[in-house]
This record gives structure tokens, C-alpha cells and sequence, in this order.
């Protein structure tokens, strides 16, 4: 047994070789053949070793599945079948010529292919901390990205963000490891080998499989763009056999969580009691009207999803073809993204020349939303009319007499601005391969993308704000264009010396990406007065303004990497990048960033006896990354010429000319070092897998647009430096039970996450800097909470006048009963600035995943889970709703302190000062904690006997929800939700929420 | 035919590696010049002080927030914004000392233009020059606007770091003084007069003169009761060899897009409606004013700030010689009389608002239209030589010359056809208590809602004990909230005291 893995290892280093490697076997052994294809539930299956029982032939299936073995007298041949995490299997040839085997998955997934970057390794082999995610896990969900849908399927990522049409989620891995504003903290995506951003013209349908790479070592080929990690994916390819016919559809329906707003009996009472307190005139509220702005602003979305796959190909050729549409009507009215997408992978094979390509075309489109209806809802009051003919443009907003607010009206805004962003994105790489000798590949790629963006914005004539400016029809159209090229070549040499496996990879890499927009603005766009119709060309109109710039940036990498395997037992993985890029200042371009990691595999040793461990591994990895993620050209400093001025009796226009935005000419890499433990382990019969990782990280150089003084005359954005140091550590659970053997199959995964950042040093020397309502200091996490702590409220004037500082004096003499009480911290007998403290982190302790999956003959079902525990998050949202110093509509039942209604934790509603509202304090901040389900399904596979009849190989049925059940103190609208502000993460400002969804899903092949 | 292509791959592949030249990687952006390109001609001096004047169409300054921290914060404003910190920082409620429309993007513009000025005082002297007047003229014109910003900023926060070499992202600035400040102002304005031009004629009109720098010159020093000093900055405009250029105009013309650049203007921000989009330093920015749109009475523009209702009476007080309401009443504010008194109405509208209010006139386009926007073409005259002589005479009753004052009292109380001081408040006299005190009215009636009357109160000292604040409050009642020693100046935004060690914040916050 041992020596048949022994075998079939040596021979799944050389996979990438296989299927020149197989062609040479079938020359050099012409004899009686047999040959089948090897695959599981799932697909065929590449690297199973095939031996014949009792004989010296062997060999191991190719990139397809197949496989040719010249076995002696076939009669009574028997075929053995090996692979890792699966059964072995024995079959007697019977004097067939073809023989294909369906593998059956052992319990432990330990021995799945992985992507590495240039290359493949076993999973039993990794030395470095990849995640692999299972794409059907991925494809299951619903959602735009494939950022969106990785939430909680994998330890040491968080994902945020989504939900609204179009929309793109980011994605962290093993947390905030740097500052980029550019590019943000998203890790790197490496698509068929093309690096590109997996972003929402991406069809996830296509998706073979995904890795992520997430320590310095597996990262590490990537170099200066791995800071962030990798996710690889590998779209779908072809396999030898006739053609495969694959239909997925599903069809579903999303809602928005609702805020529980005050309606107008239970508003106007509130709001009489805060202009009364402050003493001021009551509005003239009308109170006929109870308009509810959600159903204004909110419905009912849908989506739809169809993909269908043509596959197949021959034993030298393959291809796979799909096609496939989005659909997404948005919960926010005049909302909606649609993407239509193909792709054609193919690939040939003439004697040690192979060539393929990877090509896929989309156009998505987004009708974006217009104001922020996500916050209007509850800036619109209930007693103001959704129409009012008074009004230019006809619908009902804020009124100075009756209902002074500044909201918009969702639906007036919705309708008089038209925004629309589309894009055709075409990606795709064609390379070719020469086995040069047996143990000697090249392998050449040029891939390309480009995009071709346009947005457009109509605005027509009409107000949706009270006292808004008056302007005309506006149109501004802009066009964008971005493209890549990659070019890359590599050699890789693959030998296997006794007990030695050696795997070496060089390879080198140019790209350059270049990006040009247009745009053109136009006022007083030319109405057709009888239909209402603008006619939204740029011929239109007057007073032309036109822009537009370019970008280019070039990357030159040089790379390689050493595999040695001793025995199965020992193995060590060495990497080095050497990377430049123009983004960086003349004398900085290039640097080098190496990687290395070993793995010792405790139970291939002989004095390793245990009849419940089945598999023990334990790694260990040091490196280097880099992060160059900033503009094309933040090292220089320009002049900005577009300051103008009118001078002279004509007001004649004079041009201007000056630095605007100083710049730092030092710019180097920013690297990351990183340690990382881990083991792999599976017990009792590979039912039980465990993986353990702990890193430590640390970023030096961190570029980062560090805050700098105003008395610079800075603007335009604070310049980059690299100006900080960042430290990450971390631990990473997972941990799988499966039980296969019966009709009643099921697995529970666990993932914990844990992660603990600390600022080590600032920028330009500084101790700490302060954003927004947080603080940001060396010793403590980025973005820490830094406001006033409220201490209840005044009950009466005694209380007042008793709460002094030490030295007697009263601290909040102006103080009326209801108002609240601050903690005089630094004890001066006011209350101001200096009485800030830190209160609490934006960082979640821990984050889980819990993934429950289970099969009872045709039937499946899965769950996924999510939590995220001990952050302490800002609502933005309730610091509007809850301030009652401005008018907007206030949180059903709140309970403002009055004499009669004293027991409460809101103080009196005062309109027109913000003394108790004010922003800076703790009284916004809330637990964060969450726990949700994100997906649960349900599915039935119709019994392939009944389909035989109608010619379908199969056929499933999926009903399924996410984000169905959340669980949270969180009063927001979503605790998941997503600030682009590295420093204040956890402040929700109103962001898009992540949207319930249910599901019916159709998938059947033929 | 294998080897055929592999050796075209092999080569394939060989250019593409030495096609990697390390020289691609030294990419210049192709959409602008870098700093080292720049400042080589006569042309980019140019360029560089017409950046600097484009500040003045940038939201911390002359384009919107100033007006708040000048015009509502005194007297004679006030706002009664739905936005409630937007109010509150004009009623002496400062919570939030890092609120950008009340204070930081006030804090940081003045620091933008410093910084425009510093680079043309850094860099044009290095530019060879064919005419060296034209060099001096261009660093002049940067001195004069420098003096002018840290006049503005001496007014505002009093305690503000000063800055007069090219900062880098590591410098932090020390603290300054009052006086360190007003010390700064004097030397630029100084410097900026003795080589600006008397005139700018043709398409350079509406450049700093030697007026514009003497005037700026006399303003800070009357903050800073140097009489004496004052009279002589003044003197150039009133009776030196400068008088001849300057004059008082029909009073209409000094609010209007029409007529702008007359001889009543001493120093005037240059508007335009060219662009009619957002502010900022993108290509084609707004070059016009959002006072309009920010000051105009509901329902027609923001309505974010307005005026106090007190200065209609005031008018009122007093009947010209032709026994009729004193007709700048007409041109100063939107008030509940004004069709009645004059037959104007307002946008095209009747009075429609609370019968205690009153709205802004001045810089307003109600005689030409009905609406406001973003994009006021209407010039602001910061100096005009009415204020001027009023500045003149109270320098000039401050050294004990009132009787000679009265003149120029009288020029401006002429224009509008009111009786001559001494015959209309004949109890005046020679009293320099009592003509300060009128000229404090005289002020306010010719030059309500010009941005002087902030720093007018300061320099009265009316800001200054209990007692004075509490009159002050009869007017406006915003000013119970003023704490005397407080609210004279605004805090320096927090993250900067916060973020600059050197920094101390301003007393009492």
C-alpha cells in the first residue's frame, strides 16, 4: 500500500506535465491498451494513480481525467485505482478496452490539488496556510461577487459589504495589515493564472475551484502584490467524453431590513415636546399625513441567475462554453444590475505541444442608486406628503413652516436623477506549453483585459430638498478604459531522485496596466415638453465642460521557487520574488521578497503508531511580502493646472498653475513579514480533520495617506508615506467532521477566527492621530473609540448642582433635569475635549463560521453560519434618529426623559442645540456582536433511473435563504456592515444592509 | 515541425524578456507638469499667483463659509438653519471643534492660499525675468494676499501658527501669538505696497493695488489701535497721492455684477458664473460665490443665514433730506417693508416670511433674477473706499482729531443724501466717546452684511467685558451664549492641536 502512494505521489508532482507526460508512456509502450477516465461526483479526477495489479505498469490520470495503461493479458487483468482521500478501488478488466472508474471520497478532504501560483501541489503537501474553498459551497449562495459569497467559508477572511445592486464586497484577509486606500485592503485575485480583480462582472458560475492564500510563503510568488493574500480561482475546463450539457438556474426574492420609524401621532408628539423644551414655536406639522418613506423608498427585489455549460472534448482537445445572465432588481426603487457573460476555455495537445486559452467576455450594467435612501427614510418625516403639486417637480419634501428637514424624497430623487455605470470587460489568456524533456516544462502566457466603462447621469429639472439650488437638466456622460497585459514566462523542472522529489519553478513577468477616461458635462439638456422625455446626448445643451487623464503603470517581476518532498515525510518550500514598479520613487522600484516553509509529516514516520490519528502534519513558514498599492504617480510632485481666475472689465479667464497636493519623493515597498504554525491532522479514519494555524505579522513601511497638519496647506488627499507599523496576530480553527458511509451522510465544519492588530509605530514620528471619534496609537489597535462617556442622566437640579469635580466646582451648571451627565475625566469642572477617553474597539474578538451539510439519498441539506463577537461599532443611523436637535423621524417608541416618564436612557428631546446630541460620545456606540445565518438550503436530486428515460444524467432542485435569521443587540439596521475608512471601521454611517434572500434553484446536465 | 515551434517559442519568449527593460518602470504621468517642470518662466509666475487668487472661489473662504464666521456670528446675522450645528457655530455653540463648515475648512483653505503664496514668494525669484518689474509686481501681489489671509486669520482664531516657508508633511509648525500674527500681516502688507502698481488697467483689473495693500495695512493696525500708523496706511487712499483713484459711486453699483471695479472699489473678489460646477481644484471649478444660494430667504436659496431683524429700525431712525426712508436700506436688506418703502419685491415675490426677519441684499441677483444658485457671478468689493472713510474718520477721532473727521463722515452720508453730521446729531460735538458711538451706526448702516462688522465689535472692545456683551445681546441675542474670553476667537480645529505637539489650544476650550 504503501508503496503504491509512494508511486502515485511521485508521479502527481509532475501533474502539470501529466498529459504530455502520459502522451510519452503511449509511445514508448504501444502495446494492448486500455484506457478510461477516472473522475468523482463532482468531475474527473487528475493525478489518480492506475497500476495494474501485480505488474510494474503505472501511470496517473492527466488534466482530464483519463488515462492509458498497457496492461498484459486483459482478460484477467486488475486494475488498481489510487488516490488520496479516496478509496482505493480494484477492477477487473473483463476485456474491456475502456474502463472508467467513479472515485469514492474518503472522509478526509487532505488530499485535494491545489493552485499554488505557477503551479500545483497536493494539499498533503502544502507547507504554507492556503484555504480551500469547495466552489459548490460558493456557487450555493447568491451573490454578485465571489467576495460576497466567501463569508465565513474559510478561517482568517472577513467579508463586508454587498447588497446593494451591483455592488462589490470587500474582502480582508488575516485583517488589516495595511493602510491602502487604493486598491483598498483587497487581497490580490489571480484568475487562469491572470491577475485581475474578481469583481462584479465575474461570473462565479464558472468557477472550478478557489484557494487563498493567506501566509507570506504561499503568497510569496505573488510577491509585492501578495501583502493582501491571493484568491485563486480556476475557471471550469473541458474533459474527453462526448458533450456535457449543464443547466443552472435560480430565481429568487430579496427584502431590505426596515428600521420601526415613529408614525405621525407618535412623531408629532416627540416633536412638540422638543420645540416645546426648547422653547420654541411648534412647527405647523400637517398632521393628515402619515407617509411611510420605507415603502416609498424600499420593495421587493428579485434576482435571477442562468448559466448553462456546454463541456467535452477529445483525447488531444477540450473546451468548455458557457454562457450565462444576472438579473437583480434592487430593494431600493430605480435600482437594478444585470450581467451577461460567456466564456470559452479551451485547450490542444500535439505531441510535447500544448496550447489553450482562457476567454471571457461580460457586460454588466448598474442602475445605481440615487441620493442615500438609505438614510432619507428616516430624514424624511412621516407628516411630509410624498407629493405636492406646490412644489417645482411636484412631490412633497421639507417645508420651513411645516416640517423642517433637509431629507430627500427616495422617490423624487430616484426619479429626476438617472445614473447607469456599464462596463464590457473581456479577460482572458492564452498560453502554450512545451515539454521540453520528460521532467523539463515552459510554459508561455500572454493574458489581456480590458474594460470599457461607461457611466451616464441625467439629472432632470425638478427639486427633491427643501430650498435646494435651482439648477437645469444636467447630462454627464463619462467613458473609461482600462487594460492589461500580462505577459509571463516559466520553466519547470520536476524530478524525482530515490526518496528526493525536487520541483523547481522560474519564471519571469511583465505587466502593464494603463487606464484613459473621458468625460463630458452639459446643462439645460433639451426637454421634449410633450412626453417629458430628455433627449440625453451630449449634442444637447450648453455650457460644455469636458475632462479627462490618463495612467499607466508597468511591473517587472522575476520569480522562483524550490519543492523538495524527502520521502513524503519532509518537506520544504523555498520562494523568492523579486518585483519593481514604476508606482514607486526612482531609487525604491525594486526589491525582493522571499519566502520559506517546511512541513514534517509526523505520521508517514515509522515510529508514528496510532490507531486513531490517520494523517499528522505540522508546518511552519517565514516571509516576506510587499504592497505597492498606491496611485500610479504618488511619489511625484505635480502641479495642478486647473485653477483659473477672471480678471479685467470681460472677466476675462486666466489660467493658474500651483502644487496642490504635496508628496512624499521616498516611497518605498511596504512589507509584510509574516510567521506562520500550523498542523493538519485527521482522526478516526479521516472522518475528523483539524487544521490549526497561528501567525504573526508584522507591516513595516506602511504606506499610508497619513493625516498631516492643515498649516502644510495640504490638499487633495494627505500624501502617501510609508509611515507606519502594523502588527497582526492571529489564530485559525478548523475543523471538519464527515460521516460518508452510511445512506445518511453529514458534516459539520467549525472555523474560528481570531485576530488581534496593534499599531506599533505612526507616521512621521507621531504618537497617535486622531479621525473622526476615534484615536489611533501605537500600542493599540488602529481606529479605537475616543469620545466622552455619558453617565446617565439628571434627574432634577439636585443632581445637577451636586455633581462637582473635586475641588467643588459644578461641573454641568447649565445642566437641566434630562439632560446628560459626562464624566469630567481629566477633573477641570468642564466638560470639553480633554475629557475624551478610549472606550471600547472597533475589532471583533473572534469570528466563527459553522457549516452544517447532510444527505439522506436524494436528498441535501446545508447551513451556514456566521458570528462576529466583541466589537463595539458606532450607529450613525440612531445618532440622527435619537437627537431630537434636528427634525428627523425618530425610532418607534423611544422615550425621551420627561418628569413623568423618568426611568429611561434617553434624555429630553431639545430641538435646536445639540448638547445632548452630540456625536462624540459613548452614548452611540453599541455591541457588535452578531451571529447569522447566512445560507441554509435545501435540495433533492431526482433518482437518475427516472431521468435515464428523458436523457438527463441529472437533475436537482435547490430551495434556498440567506441572511435569514440574525441574531444581534446591534439597534442598526446591519451589524455586517462595511466603512471604507481604515480608521473607523466600525462606524456605521447608514451603509447598505446586507439583504434577505430566498431562493428556488434548477440545476440539470445531459 | 515540434522543433520549429519550440524554437519560436524560445525566441518568442527572449524578446519578451528583454523587451522588460528597468526603464519602463520610470513612467511620468502624462495629464500634468511635476514641480521641478514648473516655475521656469515669466508664464508660470503668473500662473502661480493666479492660483493663489483662485482661492478666493473655495468653500473655506470667500466662496461660502467666511460670510458665516463674519456676517452670522456678529450682530447683525444670525442663522436659523435646520442644520443645527451649522447654527450653532454662529451662536457661540462650539461643541465640535472639529467641524469642517464652521471651522476646519475655514482653518485649512487660509492655509491652502498661505501655502500658493509661499511657493510664488519661494519660487519666482529664481525666474529669470525680461522686465524685473513684472517679478516684483507678481511677489508683491503674493505679500498682499498672504496679508490678507493672515489678516482674516489674526481676526478669526488670533493664535494662528504662522507659516512662511514650504512645509513638508513632518513639519509642525509653533505656536504664535496675536501679536506674532498682526507682526506678519504688517511686514507682508508693507513689503506688498511699496511694489504694487497705484493701477491695473485692461484684462489685469481687479489684481491687488497699492490702495488694496495700504488699505489691508490700516485695517490691521486699527485692530490694533495704532492709530497713528493707521492714519498714515490711510492717508495714501484719503489724502496722499493715492486719492485721485478713489471715489464713492451710486451705492447700488457697489452689490451688483454691473459696474464692478468702479472707483469706490478698493479691493475687490473677482466672481464669475463661467463654471458652472462644484468648487475645488478639478478642471473648470466654480469660479463664482454660494453666498446667494446660502443666504437668500427661504424657499429660495438655503437660507442658512440671515439677517437681524434690528438693523431695519436703525435705518429707519433717521429720514434723508428728502424726508424719504434712507434708500441703502433698500440695497442692504430683504425686510418685511421692503415693497411697501421702495415697490421691490423680493426674487419676484411678496413678503412671505415672519414679520422678524430680515434677509441679506447685498451680493444678491433678486434684481435679476428669481432664483439663486451655486455660481454668483456678483463681485465682492471687501474693501470699497466708503468703509475706508469711515475707517479714516475713526482713526482720526481716536487721535483726537475729531473735528476733522466729520469730513468724511459726511462724504459717505451725502451719498445718500442725509444731512450732515454735525447738523443731524448736533450733540456730538467734539465728544470722542459720542462720535465713536455714532460712527458705530454710521458703520453699521453704510456697511451691514460686508463682512466688517465682526471685527468691528473686536476692535470696539464691545466683545470685551459683561456689560458690553449683554448690550450686544439686546441686539442679538445669540450673544447670551458669549463667554468674554472665550468666544472671541474660534478654536484652532482640534485634530490639529491634537496631531501638532507644538500646538496649545486656544484659552478657555
Amino acid at each position: 500500500m504503501k508503496k503504491k502512494l509512494h508511486f502515485s505521489k511521485a508521479l502527481k508532482l509532475c501533474f502539470i506535465l501529466s498529459l504530455l507526460f502520459v502522451l510519452c508512456c503511449q509511445a514508448a509502450f504501444a502495446q494492448s491498451n486500455i484506457t478510461g477516465t477516472v473522475s468523482d461526483k463532482s468531475g474527473p479526477l487528475i493525478g489518480v494513480g492506475v497500476q495494474v495489479k501485480g505488474g510494474s505498469e503505472s501511470t496517473v490520470t492527466d488534466g482530464k481525467g483519463a488515462y492509458t495503461i498497457s496492461a498484459p493479458g486483459t482478460s484477467r487483468a486488475v486494475l488498481v485505482f489510487t488516490y488520496i482521500g479516496y478509496n482505493t478501488q480494484e477492477i477487473q478488466v473483463n476485456n474491456r478496452s475502456v474502463v472508467n472508474v467513479t472515485m469514492v471520497e474518503s472522509a478526509s478532504d487532505l488530499s485535494e490539488v491545489v493552485v499554488v501560483g505557477y503551479g500545483t501541489q497536493r494539499k498533503k503537501d502544502l507547507t504554507g496556510a492556503i484555504s480551500v474553498v469547495k466552489p459548490a459551497d460558493l456557487q450555493k449562495k447568491q451573490g454578485t461577487t465571489v467576495a460576497e459569497s466567501l463569508q465565513g467559508l474559510a478561517t482568517g477572511i472577513r467579508v463586508r459589504g454587498g447588497g446593494q445592486p451591483g455592488s462589490e464586497a470587500q474582502i480582508q484577509i488575516r485583517g488589516l495589515k495595511n493602510m491602502g486606500t487604493i486598491g483598498g485592503t483587497n487581497p490580490l485575485y489571480v484568475v487562469d493564472g491572470l491577475i485581475t480583480t474578481a469583481n462584479r462582472d465575474f461570473n462565479p458560475a464558472d468557477i472550478e475551484s478557489i484557494q487563498i492564500l493567506k501566509d507570506a510563503s504561499a503568497a510569496a510568488i505573488y510577491g509585492s502584490r501578495a501583502g493582501n493574500g491571493v484568491i485563486i480561482i480556476t475557471t471550469k475546463k473541458g474533459s474527453e467524453g462526448p458533450m456535457k450539457i449543464e443547466f443552472t438556474g435560480k430565481t429568487g426574492i430579496q427584502t431590505i431590513p426596515r428600521y420601526d420609524l415613529a408614525e405621525t401621532e407618535e412623531f408629532s408628539r416627540i416633536n412638540f415636546m422638543a420645540y416645546d423644551n426648547a422653547d420654541l414655536t411648534r412647527q405647523k406639522l400637517d398632521l393628515n399625513n402619515n407617509t411611510d418613506w420605507q415603502d416609498v423608498a424600499f420593495r421587493t427585489g428579485n434576482i435571477q441567475d442562468y448559466n448553462l455549460s456546454f463541456t467535452g472534448g477529445s483525447k488531444d482537445a477540450s473546451y468548455y462554453v458557457s454562457g450565462g445572465y444576472f438579473g437583480n432588481k434592487g430593494t431600493v426603487i430605480s435600482t437594478d444590475f444585470d450581467r451577461v457573460s460567456f466564456r470559452v476555455n479551451t485547450k490542444g495537445t500535439r505531441g510535447i505541444f500544448t496550447i489553450g486559452d482562457n476567454l471571457a467576455i461580460s457586460n454588466a450594467k448598474a442602475n445605481e442608486m440615487s441620493g442615500n435612501p438609505i438614510v432619507d427614510i428616516f430624514r424624511m418625516l412621516p407628516t411630509i406628503p410624498v407629493y405636492d403639486a406646490s412644489h417645482p417637480g411636484g412631490y412633497g419634501y421639507g417645508d420651513e413652516a411645516k416640517a423642517r428637514t433637509f431629507g430627500t424624497n427616495p422617490l423624487a430623487i430616484a426619479n429626476l436623477e438617472d445614473r447607469t455605470n456599464e462596463n464590457l470587460r473581456i479577460r482572458g489568456n492564452l498560453y502554450a506549453e512545451l515539454q521540453l524533456l520528460k521532467s523539463l516544462k515552459y510554459r508561455g502566457s500572454i493574458g489581456y483585459e480590458t474594460s470599457r466603462d461607461h457611466y451616464k447621469y441625467l439629472k432632470k429639472d425638478g427639486f427633491w430638498t427643501l430650498n435646494q439650488a435651482y439648477d437645469p437638466a444636467i447630462l454627464n456622460e463619462n467613458r473609461g478604459e482600462s487594460s492589461t497585459v500580462l505577459a509571463e514566462n516559466t520553466l519547470t523542472f520536476n524530478e524525482k531522485f530515490g526518496k528526493h522529489g525536487v520541483t523547481v519553478i522560474g519564471g519571469q513577468s511583465y505587466q502593464k496596466d494603463k487606464f484613459g477616461i473621458i468625460r463630458g458635462t452639459k446643462r439645460n439638456i433639451l426637454q421634449n415638453l410633450t412626453t417629458g422625455h430628455y433627449y440625453d446626448v451630449l449634442n444637447q445643451g450648453n455650457e460644455p465642460q469636458t475632462s479627462g487623464e490618463r495612467t499607466r503603470v508597468d511591473l517587472i517581476s522575476y520569480f522562483g521557487r524550490l519543492e523538495y518532498n524527502y520521502a513524503d515525510k519532509y518537506l520544504l518550500n523555498a520562494i523568492v520574488r523579486y518585483d519593481g514598479s514604476s508606482r514607486l520613487s526612482k531609487n525604491e522600484k525594486f526589491d525582493s521578497f522571499p519566502s520559506v516553509s517546511a512541513a514534517w509529516r509526523v505520521s508517514e514516520e515509522g515510529f508514528f503508531e496510532s490507531s486513531w490519528i490517520n494523517d499528522l502534519k505540522i508546518r511552519a513558514s517565514y516571509g516576506t511580502l510587499g504592497t505597492g498599492n498606491i496611485g500610479p504617480y504618488d511619489y511625484i510632485s505635480f502641479i495642478n493646472t486647473f485653477p483659473t481666475v477672471v480678471f479685467g472689465p470681460n472677466q476675462t479667464v486666466q489660467p493658474g498653475g500651483i502644487q496642490v497636493q504635496l508628496a512624499n519623493n521616498d516611497l518605498r515597498w511596504e512589507k509584510l513579514q509574516q510567521q506562520n504554525y500550523g498542523f493538519d491532522a485527521a482522526f478516526l479514519n479521516n472522518k475528523l480533520s483539524v487544521t490549526a494555524e497561528y501567525f504573526i505579522a508584522k507591516t513595516e513601511d506602511v504606506l499610508l495617506q497619513y493625516p498631516i497638519p492643515l498649516s502644510t496647506g495640504n490638499d487633495g488627499g494627505n500624501p502617501y508615506v510609508n509611515g507606519a507599523t502594523l502588527g497582526n496576530r492571529g489564530f485559525e480553527f478548523t475543523a471538519t467532521y464527515a460521516e460518508n458511509a452510511a445512506d445518511f451522510k453529514y458534516n459539520i465544519t467549525a472555523n474560528l477566527t481570531t485576530l488581534n492588530n496593534k499599531v506599533q509605530d505612526l507616521g512621521y514620528g507621531k504618537n497617535k492621530t486622531f479621525v473622526g471619534n476615534t484615536v489611533t496609537e501605537a500600542g493599540n489597535p488602529i481606529g479605537m473609540w475616543y469620545v466622552l462617556q455619558t453617565d446617565g442622566l439628571f434627574q432634577n437640579l439636585d443632581e445637577v448642582n451636586s455633581y462637582k469635580n473635586s475641588k467643588g466646582q459644578v461641573i454641568q451648571s447649565g445642566a437641566k433635569p434630562g439632560d446628560i451627565r459626562f464624566r469630567d475625566n481629566n477633573d477641570d469642572g468642564q466638560i470639553s475635549n480633554d475629557d475624551k477617553v478610549i472606550v471600547g474597539s472597533p475589532w471583533a474578538d473572534y469570528e466563527l463560521g459553522l457549516n452544517f451539510g447532510a444527505s439522506y439519498k436524494g436528498f441535501e441539506f446545508n447551513m451556514d453560519w456566521f458570528g462576529s463577537f466583541g466589537a463595539k461599532v458606532f450607529n450613525g443611523p440612531r445618532s440622527v434618529m435619537d437627537n431630537f436637535s434636528d427634525n428627523s423621524n425618530y425610532r418607534k417608541g423611544v422615550q425621551p426623559w420627561t418628569t413623568e416618564n423618568p426611568n429611561t436612557d434617553i434624555p429630553r428631546a431639545f430641538y435646536g442645540s445639540t448638547i445632548n446630541a452630540r456625536g462624540d460620545t459613548d452614548r452611540w456606540l453599541e455591541n457588535g456582536s452578531f451571529a447569522r445565518m447566512k445560507y441554509i438550503g435545501i435540495s433533492y436530486n431526482i433518482p437518475s433511473s427516472a431521468l435515464k428515460r428523458i436523457g438527463f444524467s441529472t437533475t436537482r432542485l435547490t430551495l434556498s435563504g440567506q441572511n435569514l435569521i440574525t441574531i444581534t443587540k446591534y439597534t442598526g439596521l446591519d451589524p455586517e456592515f462595511n466603512n471604507a475608512s481604515i480608521f473607523e471601521k466600525g462606524f456605521d454611517f447608514g451603509a447598505f444592509p446586507n439583504l434577505r434572500t430566498v431562493s428556488l434553484g434548477l440545476n440539470f446536465g445531459f | 515541425m515540434k522543433k520549429i515551434t519550440s524554437k519560436i517559442l524560445i525566441l518568442a519568449s527572449l524578446i519578451l524578456m528583454s523587451s522588460c527593460k528597468k526603464d519602463l518602470l520610470d513612467q511620468d504621468s502624462p495629464n500634468t507638469l511635476t514641480v521641478d517642470q514648473f516655475w521656469k518662466t515669466e508664464n508660470d509666475a503668473k500662473r502661480g499667483i493666479n492660483a493663489a487668487y483662485a482661492m478666493f472661489y473655495q468653500n473655506g473662504g470667500w466662496n461660502r463659509w467666511i460670510y458665516f464666521r463674519l456676517d452670522l456670528t456678529s450682530d447683525e446675522g444670525w442663522s436659523n438653519s435646520p442644520w443645527t450645528e451649522l447654527g450653532d457655530w454662529t451662536r457661540f455653540q462650539y461643541i465640535n471643534y472639529n467641524f469642517w463648515e464652521g471651522n476646519v475648512n475655514t482653518y485649512r483653505d487660509t492655509y491652502k492660499a498661505i501655502f500658493r503664496c509661499n511657493q510664488v514668494l519661494t519660487y519666482v525669484p529664481e525666474i529669470p525675468f525680461a522686465d524685473e518689474k513684472n517679478r516684483t509686481q507678481i511677489l508683491a501681489q503674493a505679500k498682499f494676499l498672504r496679508g490678507f489671509y493672515y489678516y482674516y486669520a489674526a481676526i478669526l482664531w488670533e493664535n494662528f501658527p504662522i507659516v512662511t516657508t514650504l512645509q513638508k508633511p513632518t513639519d509642525l509648525p509653533a505656536r504664535s501669538t496675536l501679536a506674532d500674527v498682526w507682526a506678519q500681516v504688517e511686514k507682508d502688507l508693507k513689503e506688498a505696497s511699496a511694489d504694487l502698481p497705484e493701477q491695473w488697467t485692461g484684462a489685469e483689473l481687479g489684481r491687488a493695488t497699492k490702495g488694496a495693500a495700504q488699505a489691508m495695512l490700516g485695517k490691521a493696525l486699527i485692530q490694533q489701535h495704532k492709530w497713528a500708523e493707521a492714519k498714515t496706511a490711510f492717508d495714501y487712499l484719503v489724502t496722499g497721492a493715492g486719492k485721485g483713484y478713489y471715489d464713492l459711486v451710486a451705492f447700488k453699483d457697489n452689490f451688483r455684477a454691473d459696474n464692478e471695479n468702479n472707483k469706490e472699489s478698493v479691493f475687490e473678489i473677482q466672481f464669475s458664473d463661467a463654471n458652472k460646477t462644484g468648487e475645488g481644484d478639478g478642471p473648470s471649478s466654480n469660479m463664482g460665490s454660494n453666498r446667494g444660494q446660502f443666504f437668500a430667504p427661504r424657499s429660495i436659496g438655503w437660507s442658512d443665514g440671515q439677517a437681524r431683524n434690528w438693523l431695519v429700525a436703525e435705518f429707519k431712525k433717521e429720514k434723508t433730506l428728502a424726508n424719504k426712508i434712507d434708500e441703502r436700506l433698500r440695497y442692504t436688506l430683504f425686510y418685511p417693508g421692503l415693497e411697501a418703502d421702495f415697490g421691490d419685491k423680493i426674487y419676484g415675490k411678496s413678503w412671505e416670511w415672519n414679520a422678524d426677519e430680515a434677509w441679506f441684499k447685498k451680493y444678491s441677483r433678486d434684481y435679476m433674477r428669481n432664483n439663486e444658485d451655486y455660481f454668483s457671478q456678483v463681485n465682492n468689493r471687501v474693501i470699497r473706499y466708503a468703509d475706508v472713510l469711515l475707517m479714516y474718520a475713526e482713526v482720526l477721532n481716536e487721535l483726537g482729531q475729531t473735528a476733522d473727521a466729520y469730513q468724511y463722515v459726511n462724504r459717505v452720508r451725502t451719498r445718500a443724501n442725509m444731512a450732515a453730521l454735525g447738523t443731524a446729531y448736533p450733540g456730538i460735538g467734539t465728544n470722542k466717546d459720542l462720535f465713536r458711538e455714532r460712527l458705530k451706526i454710521e458703520r453699521s448702516l453704510e456697511l451691514c452684511g460686508e463682512s466688517v462688522r465682526w471685527a468691528d465689535l473686536k476692535r470696539w472692545g464691545d466683545l470685551d467685558t459683561k456689560a458690553a456683551v449683554d448690550k450686544v445681546a439686546l441686539r442679538d441675542p445669540d450673544f447670551k451664549n458669549f463667554v468674554v474670553g472665550k468666544h472671541i476667537r474660534l478654536p484652532l480645529p482640534q485634530n490639529e492641536v491634537d496631531n501638532n505637539t507644538n500646538l496649545e489650544q486656544n484659552p478657555n476650550y
